[in-house]
């Protein structure tokens, strides 16, 4: 079944952070919802849809950033009471905009995730975990990592309220009171949840089901139980989308389902409705040109209309509605603009003059303070909305870039080696300068000059295993006065690692130790230098385990550490020689002596071999199969047909479009896996005491020539 | 929102240019374009099946619809139209590296076949000027040509550098066609007939040409830039990251007006507003565009616009219809006015929240932010650094502020003297200061503008203040002027006469070399930086003016530019530069040196080719008869001769290039002494420069180049 939904553009507010839009519940059946949205400025909105025009209902002071919305209200009642959280405190308005409620959550930290359920109040900072019921301190938690969001379940089934936190280490953690009830494990850190079965527009769940969005874009479903939980279904995110922001449930297709509709960070809106197996299946998908931060599904614009209501990064507020766009062309050559909209733009004119009045005034003041000697000129920090993720499919970084005007130039600057890929999406026009290393220390120098309305760029870089350091990004918008803000993201040593749950035990594992004078804050503190993912907080309790698994090469690392001691194993010979480098480099520099072990299998290496072994072989091949196309298309061409030639060379015409795009994915594929043999190479022998670097040109001319064996037989003559 | 009218699937390659459309039978338009393995295909479905299949033309086994033309030779050009006077159709003209050739499609024979030592890059079929006859005129290494019906060559002239792209249109006006090039060294040369009339300086390979209307036209660069010309004035342009492919004009929205239309490597079409470049329609291929060109292909009437892809998509676009109001692409107006116009309102609530903010006043321990005193301005200055043992030569762009603020990094856009558009200098955080010296090298004469951004801030901040500064770079700025005049001036030198004050010739000095304090006399000696020895300036009192230097590229370049500015219009002088004539003469006997090798090779491979048609005859004559010895000895000897033949190749294709190498080389020196003079003595030297090569008299030659005139 095919929908077919129409763009509709409301008002714009500043910008907005993720989940700080909700509509009202309507009043009576078939009335146009308000709709509530909380801004960067601390200002909350409520408006009404009036013949086309957004009518204010009430808009509060500017202040601190607000973070998070939710509507509550007595159990049994309609939901519209408006919470907002900015910094540790929540405000609590009635729908006709009066203050109700000022609870300072005593937190040292900001809030920034909330749920409002009844008289229970749950809010999250970083890491923490508050519950209060009437504004009365109930239950306390503290989580291994950061708490991204925070719904809560209560049904018929259920003896309790259950909090379920969305940590960024891939768990869903279902607390009981100030304990962990049990953790779910999900293919990504999840940064969204929501309730999948909500008593019509209010915000009371009455299902045992939560939908789950993770920020490298999966969705999925899972029923919580008191001390169990199921995942009813995943969906994966194989056409690379960006990662999830928002989700809701609403039956906007009509079938008497409810559909679900996701936002996404690179602008992406879908509505997954559900076929005859309860399978979710895509049924529509719009983007917009910036990340959506809210979405709710409800009827706004015209009354009986549904649509989806959509907030973005830079407050627009847009909604895609079942509403038929009226064919407008009458007589005459103008496009004829209904009357609402004439209005509007006038009104829109108008405001436009007065503010250019303004500003001019505003410029020449600014000009005449550059005449005097004691005045200073301070721009205010403009808002960047950043994201620097390792794609685990490609085993690269991406970073995403988002300001809430149009983005003039980028300067990218890193101080170690990578690449930086092309981007399809990406449509500004790169130019590489000449990178001085030394005195500067200079690796990548890179410019990005944006096409107009450009609010968000995506990049993608490529790091080397082994070798850290920073990338300095900076963002100069088309704004007056000019400046620019400078974001770093660090490269870290294993930056191809990313945190699993578990890892395979009886692969042969390569040991590292260390023991020496050193707390636990500290080992914690080099672990987070080297591996991604890793909370910045030093874990409660004595000792701790972290897993991981190369993105790349598929090999895995253990670490567990303790106050004075660490053990890191892996099967990667190189991923336990580059940690060995860089820890005692770090213990150095504080002046603690380390004392290190090794445990070298020498299997590990063979192991390691055929791990990357179908890797390589479906690389060369691939490799070999691109490079006889052509050669066999112009056969075809001259030949007239291809029935001469043999089964496989027609294999490869017939299924040469595919192939062309298997290679184009995956640039440099198979000259990083060299590289990765090679280090492995010079690792393994560097363990031994041995230097190896003029043997290298040998495995080059192996691997050029490739076979397993003769592979295997090097690493093991040498 | 506009949608194809017909797609076509050909399961043909297309090489990227290499697209046309034409009417073989009078009636029928065709869609041909040049495709792998030296093949060139033309798509008929108007006429199936009536096509008689002999000598180059062959049907395709895969679709009814294609017949296959066979060069046997790489195409690196192709168009058709009309050429000869008494044809029922267009001719279809196919350029290779070597040869061209002229092939009426409808009676399946050849028009011409000529040999073009130059090659042929581009090609254009109309009529130039006050010709008579339509010409077919091909681009070459630095040479254009321009054969009628019958082969003649009727026109040639050299241009500065390889051809890429040419086009014809009226751009002076007078109702007559001139000759737009596109080359190599970035310039667009307009030639009416042989004259050179005008030329535009772009910053990369000026790759597609195409007439929109009037004196107005559109140009696509190697680096991604269109952009439209009205003649010596830029309208607009746009730069993307991917290439442009082909352009085309055409009025896709029916307005009356043409607009240009681009494809994209990355499959893109885009139509752009003559006047504005602004987008009124897009839409998407799944590989590189090809080609993009127009024919009435449903034979309604109406022009299409046809759109190829390299994989043989072809989409075919009618003008929109009156009821879409130019609106083509699929989204309201209303709704983007209301979008922009809020985007504004943002943008200006944004700029006023800076000025209150900044009224506000900051706390000075707020460091992150940035803060500097109001009244910081940057200092930039330009000067000429000789080299010293650290750092070859260079012009130094310093920049400084006059107070405690760092510069955390410059960067600094300008056209064609960095690799890429920028180029960036940031200083590691130990070497922060609040003065950067940039080294420049530009690496030809040209003025360049550059825009310079500073990000000024604090040692910590995290947000900087941008300075943008605009500062121009002299024409000759890799010139340091000496006044040890002990050194003997080079032997090289350039004469000519000029009835102008001295003073406009020290204002012309004043104005184009990087001169520290300025000089008040027209005799001046620079030192080049780039190595190419002294360049000395001296004007006597009767007006004439002699430049000496060994760089007949500078010479010419000097000439024009004073030309230019001193508003000559015909400038005649006398020239020697003896060490680069003796290299010329050197090259000269080259040519004919390899012109004897290639023949005698050409001689050599029609001997071999006559063996092995005996040899394989021998041998099947042999493996009928079961005399497998034999066999197996005759195929022996083939495999040996055909070694031979493959390494006789791989001589005969050296050979072949280094020919071309020189030919270039020999185009390229006439078109440097065309350049020491201006106006109609240019032209003369030019033609005459030409009589002399093709009567082979090096002597006459070296006596235009030197004298501007074969008397004498």
């Amino acid at each position: 079944m095919e929908i077919h939904l129409n763009r509709v553009d409301y008002m714009q507010v500043g910008v907005t952070s993720q989940k700080t839009m909700r509509l009202l519940p309507a009043l009576g059946k078939k009335a146009t919802q308000k709709v509530a949205i909380a801004d960067h400025d601390g200002i909350l909105t409520c408006f009404g849809m009036k013949k086309g025009e957004a009518v204010p209902v009430f808009k509060t002071l500017p202040g601190q950033k607000i973070a998070r919305m939710d509507l509550g209200g007595a159990a049994g009642t309609p939901q519209e009471k408006i919470f907002v959280c900015s910094g540790s405190q929540v405000r609590g308005f009635t729908k006709k905009g009066k203050q109700f409620l000022t609870f300072d959550a005593n937190l040292t930290e900001s809030i920034n995730a909330m749920h409002v359920s009844g008289a229970d109040l749950f809010v999250c900072a970083s890491y923490i975990y508050n519950h209060y019921c009437d504004c009365k301190d109930q239950d306390y938690y503290l989580s291994g990592d950061k708490i991204n969001d925070i719904t809560c379940l209560s049904s018929e089934n259920l003896t309790r309220l259950i909090p379920v936190l969305a940590c960024q280490d891939r768990v869903l953690r279902v607390l009981q009171g100030s304990e962990l009830a049990y953790d779910i494990e999900v293919p990504g850190p999840p940064s969204v949840l929501e309730q999948f079965n909500k008593d019509g527009g209010n915000n009371v769940s009455t299902g045992e089901e939560i939908l789950y969005g993770t920020s490298d874009g999966k969705i999925g479903l899972v029923q919580i139980g008191e001390d169990s939980a199921a995942t009813k279904w995943e969906l994966d995110n194989g056409k690379k989308k960006g990662g999830i922001l928002c989700i809701d449930t609403y039956d906007i297709i009509g079938d008497g389902v409810n559909d679900i509709l996701v936002g996404r960070d690179d602008g992406t809106v879908e509505v997954y409705g559900f076929d005859s197996a309860s399978e979710p299946t895509l049924r529509f998908e719009h983007v917009l040109s910036e990340s959506v931060t809210s979405i709710q599904g409800g009827c706004v614009g015209k009354e009986s209309y549904d649509e989806v209501l959509t907030a973005t990064y830079t407050g627009w507020v847009t909604g895609l509605t079942t509403e038929p766009q009226k064919a407008e062309v009458g007589p005459g050559d103008e496009v004829r603009m209904s009357k609402e909209t004439q209005s509007k733009v006038e009104a829109l004119r108008a405001e436009l003059e007065q503010l250019q009045v303004k500003v001019l005034q505003g410029r020449e003041q600014y000009q005449q303070t550059s005449q005097s000697s004691t005045a200073v000129s301070a721009v205010p920090v403009f808002s960047i909305n950043d994201k620097f993720t390792l794609c685990q499919d490609d085993a690269s970084y991406s970073l995403t870039l988002e300001v809430q005007t149009a983005i003039d130039n980028l300067l990218l600057q890193s101080d170690v080696p990578i690449d930086l890929l092309d981007v399809d999406k990406n449509s500004a026009v790169v130019s590489f300068s000449e990178c001085d290393s030394e005195p500067n220390g200079n690796f990548l120098l890179a410019t990005y000059r944006c096409q107009a309305n450009t609010t968000r760029l995506e990049l993608k870089v490529r790091s080397i295993e082994g070798q850290y350091g920073t990338l300095q990004a900076y963002i100069t918008p088309r704004l007056q006065p000019k400046t620019c803000q400078v974001r770093q993201y660090q490269i870290k040593p294993l930056s191809l690692h990313q945190r699993t749950h578990s890892i395979d035990q009886d692969r042969p594992m390569n040991r590292l130790s260390l023991v020496g004078q050193f707390s636990f804050a500290e080992i914690h503190s080099w672990v987070v230098f080297c591996l991604p993912e890793v909370p910045e907080k030093t874990p409660a309790g004595e000792s701790i385990t972290f897993y991981f698994h190369n993105t790349f090469l598929g090999t895995q690392l253990e670490a567990t550490y303790c106050k004075g001691e660490g053990h890191f194993r892996s099967d990667n010979i190189s991923t336990i020689s580059i940690l060995s480098d860089v820890l005692s480099k770090e213990a150095t520099k504080r002046k603690i002596n380390l004392n290190i072990s090794y445990d070298i299998n020498d299997d590990s290496v063979s192991h390691t071999l055929k791990m990357i072994h179908p890797k390589l072989e479906y690389q060369l091949l691939l490799a070999r199969k691109v490079q006889l196309i052509d050669a066999l298309k112009e056969l075809q061409v001259h030949e007239g047909n291809a029935d001469f030639l043999i089964p496989e060379y027609r294999n490869i015409l017939d299924d040469s479009t595919n192939l062309l795009e298997e290679y184009k994915k995956q640039p440099a594929h198979l000259e990083r896996l060299y590289g990765m043999i090679t280090d492995l190479f010079i690792d393994k022998f560097k363990f031994k005491g041995q230097n190896v670097k003029t043997k290298v040109s040998s495995l080059l001319e192996i691997l050029d020539n490739y076979d397993l064996n003769s592979l295997l037989n090097f690493f093991s003559e040498v | 929102m506009l949608v194809p009218i017909f797609t076509l699937k050909l399961n043909h390659k297309i090489n990227p240019r290499m697209v046309t459309v034409g009417k073989f039978d009078g009636v029928h338009p065709c869609l041909t374009a040049a495709t792998q393995a030296g093949k060139v295909f033309i798509h008929n479905p108007h006429a199936r099946g009536q096509r008689p299949v002999a000598h180059r033309l062959s049907q395709s086994t895969q679709d009814s619809d294609i017949s296959l033309l066979n060069i046997n030779q790489a195409v690196t050009c192709l168009t058709a139209g009309t050429l000869g006077p008494n044809t029922t159709g267009d001719t279809l003209l196919v350029g290779s590296q070597t040869n061209l050739l002229a092939y009426d499609v409808h009676d399946n024979a050849d028009i011409f076949y000529r040999e073009v030592t130059d090659g042929a890059n581009a090609i254009v079929l109309g009529k130039l000027g006050d010709i008579p006859t339509p010409l077919a005129i091909i681009g070459g290494n630095c040479a254009l040509q321009g054969f009628d019906y019958e082969g003649n060559d009727h026109f040639w002239t050299v241009t500065g550098d390889n051809v890429r792209s040419l086009v014809l249109c009226d751009f002076t006006g007078d109702g007559k066609n001139e000759l737009l090039v596109g080359s190599e060294d970035f310039d667009i040369r307009v030639f009416k007939e042989d004259e050179l009339v005008s030329e535009m300086t772009e910053n990369e390979t000026v790759t597609s040409l195409c007439h929109m209307h009037g004196s107005r036209f559109g140009y696509a660069l190697a680096n991604g830039t269109v952009g439209v010309y009205d003649r010596t004035a830029r309208y607009w342009r746009i730069k993307s990251k991917n290439h442009a492919m082909s352009i085309h004009a055409f009025d896709l929205n029916a307005d009356g007006v043409v607009e240009l239309i681009t494809g994209w490597s990355n499959g893109k079409i885009d139509a752009r507003s003559d006047r504005t470049g602004e987008v009124i329609f897009k839409d998407n291929f799944s590989s590189s565009v090809a080609g993009v060109v127009e024919g009435d292909y449903r034979l309604d009437g109406q022009q299409q616009l046809i759109c190829t892809s390299i994989e043989g998509e072809v989409r075919g676009y009618l003008p929109a219809s009156k009821d879409l109001k130019g609106n083509l692409m699929d989204s309201s107006a209303e709704q983007d006015l209301i979008r922009e116009l809020s985007q504004r309102r943002q943008n200006l609530l944004l700029e006023l929240r800076n000025y209150e903010e900044n009224a506000k006043g900051v706390s000075e321990t707020n460091s992150g932010v940035g803060v500097i005193p109001a009244n910081t301005q940057l200092q930039t200055a330009l000067s000429v650094r000789p080299a010293t043992e650290a750092q070859k030569a260079h012009v130094e762009l310093s920049i400084s502020t006059p107070n405690e603020t760092i510069i955390r990094a410059v960067l600094i856009f300008a056209e064609g003297i960095f690799e890429g558009e920028s180029h960036v200098v940031h200083p590691s955080a130990q070497n922060l200061s609040g003065c950067i010296r940039v080294p420049i090298v530009p690496p030809k004469d040209i003025p360049v503008d550059l825009h310079i951004k500073a990000f000024v801030g604090g040692k910590t901040s995290t947000q900087f203040h941008v300075f943008e500064i605009t500062r121009q770079l002299p024409r000759f700025s890799m010139y340091d002027i000496t006044v040890d005049s002990s050194a003997a001036p080079p032997p090289g030198r350039v004469t000519f006469s000029i009835n102008d004050r001295p003073q406009r010739v020290v204002m012309w000095l004043n104005q184009n070399f990087l001169l520290p304090e300025g000089v008040d006399s027209p005799d001046v000696t620079f030192n080049s930086l780039r190595g190419g020895g002294l360049l000395s300036i001296s004007m006597a009192s009767n007006g004439q003016i002699t430049l000496r230097t060994d760089d007949i590229d500078l010479a010419g370049d000097l000439v024009q530019s004073l030309a230019s500015f001193l508003a000559i219009d015909d400038l005649s002088a006398e020239a020697d530069f003896p060490g680069y004539f003796e290299e010329l003469r050197t090259t000269l006997t080259e040519v004919d040196e390899f012109h004897s090798v290639h023949q005698k090779l050409t001689a050599a491979m029609a001997d071999h080719s006559n063996y092995i048609r005996n040899m394989l005859v021998q041998a099947e004559d042999a493996r009928l008869m079961g005399d497998m010895t034999t066999m197996k000895k005759r195929y022996r000897e083939l495999y040996d001769l055909n070694r031979d033949l493959v390494n006789e190749y791989k001589i005969r294709s050296n050979n072949h290039n280094a020919l071309l190498a020189c030919l270039k080389s020999v185009n390229q020196a006439i078109q440097r002494a065309g350049r020491l003079r201006v106006g109609k003595p240019k032209n003369q030297v030019i033609s005459a420069c030409r009589d002399a090569i093709k009567s082979n008299n090096v002597n006459a030659l070296f006596r235009v180049m030197r004298a501007g005139t074969a008397s004498s």
